[in-house]
């Protein structure tokens, strides 16, 4: 992989980053416990990355330290001035709460204030087709409206770079459809976007670059089929052991 | 962390990242959270019983019954004005003692949600401690207006009372930084602190006076703020007379010094806490 030259474009860049976290054991005994070991890549203003791993490969651990939750041990992340975050639905929602309180809190959480909340708020419950409920507590919603108003409230606040993880449709059949629909279009618009996912078919059908993580390392970065046609290649032959 | 050569080519941004990935300090968003986020919770509290908002006023005058029961009545230990006596000294007991029992556990207990969203850690005892304190304002006042009902006047003295509950805010929020800092590394630690809480509410001269204690023990007693700060509340409200100036000198100094470090420590802790939570 090359050094990264000075592009504009890129907004997030990272160089030989390594996390750990440790695993408590017992009151004196804890075990390290190396999440990702030497991580390299750029994303870049506009484009949808696809990051690709099996299971326990460090995916979600990466999506947090690009989101500024964590922060590496090792090397550098260097982002641009960009505000990320996660596309984590019913963040901090309080059953006992209306709709209408749980949209403005989630919200505040992801990073907004309240005011740019309040602008949206008509879109955010028109999308979630809550209009009559909204004012009625959370805790009265069936799981499907909880997911419907989660989905709407993080698809409408809008960061410079959305990372998400693996889930893009929520809710029922039809919302299903509806908000599988939307996260496609907002994907391939001029969105930056970081998704995770196992499957070789949602990177494929979604982003135009990908990166492929195993135990923590970046074995390839470049064009989606490339890097897709080498982790397969390694599944096969893992296959075989 | 800057440390590979390919960084130079980034220093101008070395700014921004240290705003967004160093610092993070508490800024006016973070404020607005923190108060919404204890007025919502707030209303959340209330919707989940009948009575609602009631309780904050009931809870602390039935635990003031069993008191007076237990003391005035059963020991035969009241003294004059007792009610009001107890009252005072409860009440400013139970803000205190609430806020660090409901305030230690805030950064430990929000580990979902700080690996969800980057927060100052530092919101999570802050929202606890809004709620508490209001939910105090409202006893404190309803207790003032019982005072002036039962016979005692506004005094002189009264131009103190904001300085004394100023200092008694400024203790209760060093110590619950403190705590919820250290728990999160240390969980066992919240039951020591709440049986030490427990002990120290029998030794604070709720229901007895600081003068009562043999003049050895005297020195002991003071060594509590909280046995200080009660003791000035009962002379400004009950006998006009000015609190302890240099006592409560002492405890604001302390308590700034306290505030300031828990402070730093849960920033410097800031990216630790969502890997030392997470297992």
């Amino acid at each position: 992989m090359s050094v990264a030259n000075i592009d504009n474009n890129m907004v997030i860049s990272l160089r030989n980053v390594a996390f750990h976290f440790w695993l408590k054991k017992s009151l004196f005994r804890k075990e390290r416990f190396a999440a990702l070991k030497d991580i390299s890549f750029d994303l870049f203003h506009g484009e949808s990355l696809g990051i690709i791993g099996r299971n326990g490969a460090g995916k979600t651990t990466l999506l947090r330290l690009l989101g500024g939750i964590i922060r590496p041990d090792k090397g550098t992340l260097i982002n641009n001035g960009v505000k990320t975050s996660l596309l984590s639905l019913q963040v901090g929602f309080d059953p006992q709460l209306s709709g209408l309180y749980n949209a403005i809190l989630s919200g505040m959480l992801l990073g907004f204030t309240k005011k740019e909340i309040e602008d949206k708020l008509y879109d955010i419950v028109k999308f979630a087709e809550l209009e009559e409920f909204i004012d009625q507590p959370v805790r009265t919603y069936s799981s499907g409206m909880r997911a419907r108003l989660g989905f709407s409230i993080a698809f409408h606040l809008d960061p410079d770079v959305l990372l998400i993880d693996e889930v893009l449709a929520v809710g029922d059949a039809d919302f299903k459809k509806k908000s599988l629909a939307v996260m496609k279009e907002k994907i391939q618009s001029n969105k930056t976007i970081v998704l995770v996912s196992h499957s070789s078919g949602t990177i494929r059908q979604l982003c135009n670059r990908a990166v492929w993580i195993e135990e923590g390392i970046t074995r390839a970065e470049g064009d989606t089929e490339d890097v897709l046609h080498v982790y397969e290649e390694f599944l096969r032959t893992f296959k075989h052991y | 962390m800057l440390a590979s050569p390919n960084d130079t080519i980034c220093l101008n941004n070395l700014n921004q990242l240290s705003i967004l990935f160093r610092k993070m300090p508490i800024t006016q968003r973070h404020i607005e959270l923190i108060f919404f986020k204890a007025y919502a919770n707030l209303r959340s509290e209330a919707a989940r019983t009948y009575l609602s908002f009631m309780w904050w006023i009931i809870d602390p005058i039935l635990s003031m019954a069993v008191y007076y029961v237990v003391f005035a009545l059963l020991f035969q230990r009241g003294t004059q004005d007792y009610v009001p006596f107890l009252l005072i000294g409860l009440i400013t007991w139970q803000w205190f003692t609430n806020t660090i029992n409901h305030g230690m556990t805030t950064i430990q207990g929000n580990t979902k949600l700080m690996n969800q969203v980057h927060l100052p850690k530092v919101v999570f005892p802050s929202i606890v401690i809004v709620m508490d304190t209001f939910k105090f304002s409202i006893v404190f006042l309803l207790v003032l207006l019982f005072l002036w009902v039962y016979g005692f006047d506004v005094g002189v003295a009264y131009l103190a009372l904001p300085l004394i509950l100023g200092v008694q805010f400024l203790l209760t929020t060093a110590l619950t930084y403190l705590l919820a800092a250290i728990i999160p590394f240390l969980p066992d630690f919240q039951f020591l602190v709440k049986t030490t809480l427990r002990l120290i509410f029998f030794l604070t001269g709720i229901f007895f006076e600081g003068s009562k204690i043999p003049p050895k023990y005297q020195s002991y007693f003071y060594a509590n703020p909280m046995a200080t700060l009660i003791e000035d509340y009962r002379n400004v409200l009950m006998h006009n007379m000015w609190p302890d100036w240099q006592a409560l000198g002492i405890i604001c100094l302390y308590s700034a010094i306290g505030l300031y470090g828990a402070y730093r420590l849960i920033g410097r802790f800031d990216y630790v806490y969502p890997r030392v939570i997470m297992q």
